[in-house]
């Protein structure tokens, strides 16, 4: 019997199997492959408090603080580097003056700087065409394969059990009440379940037959990285709207990773000559020195999207215990760390002090989409 | 060093205008046609580039493009494999010692579409397996385009001086090189086959009924070849085995010494050891005598030799020493091998103490075995299977030759180390069989594939074939 099953075993479910066993919980966390097999392994390392609307933007300043806590107690690679996003049109302009206005009001240094500016941060920048730039310091990056298994070993040490290769196949509900879960390893029994498969969360929803709807749909994203080359000649996250929307950076190996806005309902991970076609020609019109670069590899993940982009966040009230906490589109491993918090002190207070609302899961039931999170990829 | 004189090749007569190319600043005399690596070792530069993190010195390996142990910066450019990148005049070379800086002044290039190239069938690889699926599949009547990422066509039929064995109808009697020229006047008088040389396949995909091969030419142009059916024909790598300091340049593949010496005309070094007595060690110490170099001895781990009992006894009677139930301790040297230490193994392959030898050499050849190239097939998703006597990771297929992906086909050493004689049966079959999946070739033509199949019973049917009929067992379906 655990007080609280986890299903899902990315980013957000151990951060969260470690926040819970810190507050004394016994937990439980069950993924189908291998921890960070979903998406977390596959994503493109951003961290960024950079949003447009005040929800998100406080969130993640609060993660930004986890990061560089947990970063140092556990010892795992975050920097703050920053996110330099290109700008290539006066419209752009005005819309991230707005953004920068609201990210200053609750302590975000963003700024607008000028494209020599922009080209001192990162030499290689191609700056023809580019007006200006919406650049912050303090977002930054970290490694999500060693992050990820900080989270699980801490998760651990403090009691937390993980089984691996174990997948929910259905969860048992007695009048309104979890009794348990069935998976191909036998059953768990629990009171309480978090939906923690994001980009597969709505399988689980209907296994608990949770009564209203939570638009979560799976969308294939793909990334790439080059051959290594020197460090610290692209230390930012650099973004391009312009350039179907492009994010690219450079690992501490050297690599460049990153993508561009190319996507595909379902559940297929086929990477696409498609993209690579896309990605190369978009890349070197950035930084146009990467033409002479490899790409080593290319692969997909998902992104778990919802019609507002925002995840859907909270407590089921129809079933004693559910929660879910999914659909993080192109940001859920920049979230987790806030993301644990805030649903731990759902679970065990009953509240947050964080904006969570704005993730409300009954918005879509109610008709109440919010504006638009800002996406990259 | 150039080989000038050679019993069986004429360099001087292939050899192209006289070029020169700047390693780290300094003037050295080329000649077209040749790869940059093997312009730097004719002037006895052999390492190449030092690792990143331990500052290791690295030297050529495979020498066909298949291991990134040569890579250097070209003209600015990083990571180019320099074993099958052609020298121009004036082109600057240097060793990568840190991972590369970009230029900040680069300029965005202007983005080229790629060019398209239809066919009815796409080859990828020109080695003898390659090279047949062509001829029979332009026979059969298919439209064909044939790539492979080496400057030459041939495969690992252009470094073979010697005469081969098999049947009258697979060119018993003739030497691998010769096979290698016959089969490409014979390509080259068909219309309907486009050979691309220079172009890597990086990727093969599917869309829907169609297959895309997308190609790089030149390091730099894009090409998408499509198709209705594709061979994949990439042979096979060489393999390495684990030994102290086995990375130091002058440890060299079988294959990559022979592409020095046949192909080139470069002599590989001095003094020889040879790691593996399979016909590949055997041949090879044979041809290095007739080079010209010394061959040291012959090291195998196994009680006895594993080649052929004709090409031992030659390499005997010339002197050189096989030492069975032996094998390598470790490499010495500073920036390349100087010399080799050599132990006897007991029942449980471990060194007995006591028994090691030194040789004095300046190269080590491993001649260890090979293993299929099989990247492309993976890729695309065919289904794979381990099978240890052909190699390693193959793909299952039918007897046709067929992957578990409908119009792709696979043959030669790709589908399992064997020979050429098996190779060209298989890119035969391959050939044919992808004319009929793609709707072009007639019935008659199935029973060209019958005849084919069966001169592949035949020639396997041997002592030597039991290995591999076991290991086809495992992998090919009805
Ligand atoms: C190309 C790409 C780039 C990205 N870049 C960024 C970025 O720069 N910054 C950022 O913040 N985010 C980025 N993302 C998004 C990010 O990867 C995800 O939002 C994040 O990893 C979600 O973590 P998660 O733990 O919620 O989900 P996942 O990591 O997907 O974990 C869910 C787990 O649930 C498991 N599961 C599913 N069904 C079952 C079952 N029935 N039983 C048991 N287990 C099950 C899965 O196996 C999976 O491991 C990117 C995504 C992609 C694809
Ligand atoms: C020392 C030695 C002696 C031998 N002696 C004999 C003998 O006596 N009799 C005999 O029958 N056999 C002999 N063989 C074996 C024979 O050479 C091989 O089995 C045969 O060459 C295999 O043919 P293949 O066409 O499958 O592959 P290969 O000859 O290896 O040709 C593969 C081709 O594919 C190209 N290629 C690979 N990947 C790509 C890509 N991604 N894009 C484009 N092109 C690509 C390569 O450049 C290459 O040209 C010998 C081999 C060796 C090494
Ligand atoms: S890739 Fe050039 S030596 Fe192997």
């Amino acid at each position: 019997m655990s007080e609280v099953t986890i299903i899902g075993g990315g980013i957000t479910g151990v951060a969260l199997a470690y926040e819970l066993a810190k507050r004394g919980y016994e937990v439980t966390v069950l993924e189908r492959r291998f921890i960070g097999s979903g998406s977390t392994f596959r994503c493109g390392t951003g961290i960024r408090q950079q949003f447009g609307d005040e929800a998100n933007i406080q969130v993640m300043k609060r993660s930004v603080e986890l990061w560089k806590k947990y970063s140092e107690d556990f010892g795992f690679p975050f920097t703050q580097s920053g996110y330099l996003f290109l700008l290539y049109s006066e419209e752009e302009i005005e819309d991230f003056k707005n953004n920068i206005k609201l990210q200053n009001k609750f302590g975000v240094p963003t700024r607008l700087i000028t494209p020599e500016e922009a080209k001192e941060i990162v030499p290689l920048l191609n700056i023809e065409d580019v007006l200006a730039a919406s650049w912050n310091p303090t977002d930054g990056k970290a490694d999500p394969f060693k992050a990820t298994m900080a989270f699980a070993r801490e998760a651990k040490e403090l009691g937390a059990k993980i089984y691996e290769y174990t997948e929910v196949k259905d969860i048992v509900v007695e009048n309104g009440e979890i009794k348990g879960v069935k998976t191909n390893k036998g059953f768990f029994s629990t009171g309480t379940v978090v939906n923690a498969t994001n980009a597969w969360a709505k399988l689980i929803n209907a296994m608990a037959e949770v009564p209203i709807t939570i638009p979560i749909e799976p969308y294939k994203h793909q990334a790439i990285i080059t051959q290594p080359m020197k460090s610290g000649q692209i230390n930012p996250m650099v973004i391009s709207f312009k350039h179907r929307d492009a994010y690219l950076t450079q690992t501490a190996h050297g690599g460049i990773v990153g993508g561009v806005g190319l996507e595909e309902h379902g559940y297929d991970l086929t990477p696409t000559y498609e993209f690579l076609k896309e990605v190369t020609k978009q890349f070197i019109q950035i930084i146009p020195a990467l033409k002479d670069l490899r790409i080593l590899r290319v692969w997909a993940g998902f992104y778990a999207k919802t019609p507002d982009s925002n995840p859907a966040i909270g407590r089921i009230n129809e079933i004693d215990e559910y929660y879910i906490v999914a659909g993080f589109s192109g940001h859920g491993f920049m979230m987790a760390p806030v993301v644990a918090e805030g649903v731990a002190d759902l679970i065990t207070k009953g509240k947050t002090n964080l904006p969570f609302w704005w993730y409300d899961p009954y918005r879509f039931e109610r008709g109440e989409l919010r504006s638009k999170a800002i996406q990259m990829g | 060093m150039r080989l000038t004189e050679h019993p069986i090749l004429n360099f001087q007569e292939r050899r192209g205008k006289k070029v020169t190319i700047y390693f780290e600043g300094q003037p050295i005399e080329a000649y077209e046609g040749e790869t940059i690596v093997m312009a730097l070792h004719a002037a006895g530069i052999r390492v190449l580039a030092h690792t990143f993190q331990k500052d290791r010195p690295r030297g050529l390996f495979c020498a066909i493009g298949k291991c990134a142990s040569c890579l250097m910066t070209v003209n600015g450019i990083p990571n180019v494999r320099t074993c099958i990148t052609l020298v121009e005049d004036g082109m600057q070379i240097t060793k990568q010692k840190a991972k590369p800086k970009l230029p900040t002044t680069a300029k965005p290039p202007k983005w080229k579409d790629p060019e398209k190239i239809d066919a009815d069938i796409v080859i990828i690889g020109g080695g003898p397996a390659g090279l047949m699926a062509a001829i029979y599949a332009s026979d059969a009547g298919a439209k064909v385009a044939l790539l492979d990422e080496n400057p030459m066509l041939g495969g690992q039929l252009v470094k073979q001086t010697h005469k081969f064995f098999g049947k009258r109808e697979q060119f018993a009697g003739v030497r691998g090189v010769k096979i290698a020229d016959i089969l490409e006047e014979e390509v080259k008088k068909r219309e309907n086959i486009k050979v691309f040389l220079e172009t890597s396949a990086i990727a093969l995909l599917q869309e829907d009924d169609t297959k895309l091969v997308v190609g790089v030419r030149k390091n730099k142009e894009l090409v998408e070849f499509r198709g209705k059916a594709v061979i994949v024909a990439t042979g096979a790598m060489e393999r390495m085995i684990p030994f102290e300091n086995n990375d130091l340049p002058g440890i060299y593949g079988a294959g990559a010494i022979q592409t020095l010496m046949n192909t080139y005309g470069v002599k590989p070094g001095d003094r020889v050891l040879i790691i593996g007595a399979g016909n590949v060690g055997l041949i090879l110490a044979y041809q290095l005598i007739q080079a010209g170099v010394e061959v040291k001895a012959i090291v195998e781990a196994l009680p006895k030799i594993g080649g052929y009992f004709v090409h031992a006894a030659k390499v005997r009677r010339l002197g050189v020493p096989i030492l069975t139930r032996h094998t390598i301790l470790r490499a010495e040297g500073k920036e390349k091998v100087e010399r080799a230490i050599v132990a006897q193994i007991d029942e449980n392959w471990k060194p007995i103490p006591g028994t090691e030898k030194v040789f004095e050499v300046d190269v080590i050849a491993l001649a260890v075995g090979l293993r299929p190239s099989i990247e492309l097939l993976h890729q695309v998703g065919c289904q794979i299977k381990y099978a240890p006597e052909l190699g390693g990771h193959v793909v299952i297929r039918d007897k046709r030759l067929e992957t578990t992906i409908k119009g792709i086909f696979v043959a030669g050493d790709s589908a399992g180390i064997e020979e050429a004689t098996t190779a060209m049966l298989e890119g035969k079959i391959a050939g044919i069989a992808a004319a009929l999946s793609a709707g072009i070739a007639s019935p008659e033509w199935l029973k060209e594939i019958e005849k084919a199949q069966k001169e592949l019973d035949e020639f396997r049917s041997g002592p030597f074939g039991r290995k591999v009929l076991k290991g086809l067992e495992k992998v090919v379906v009805e």
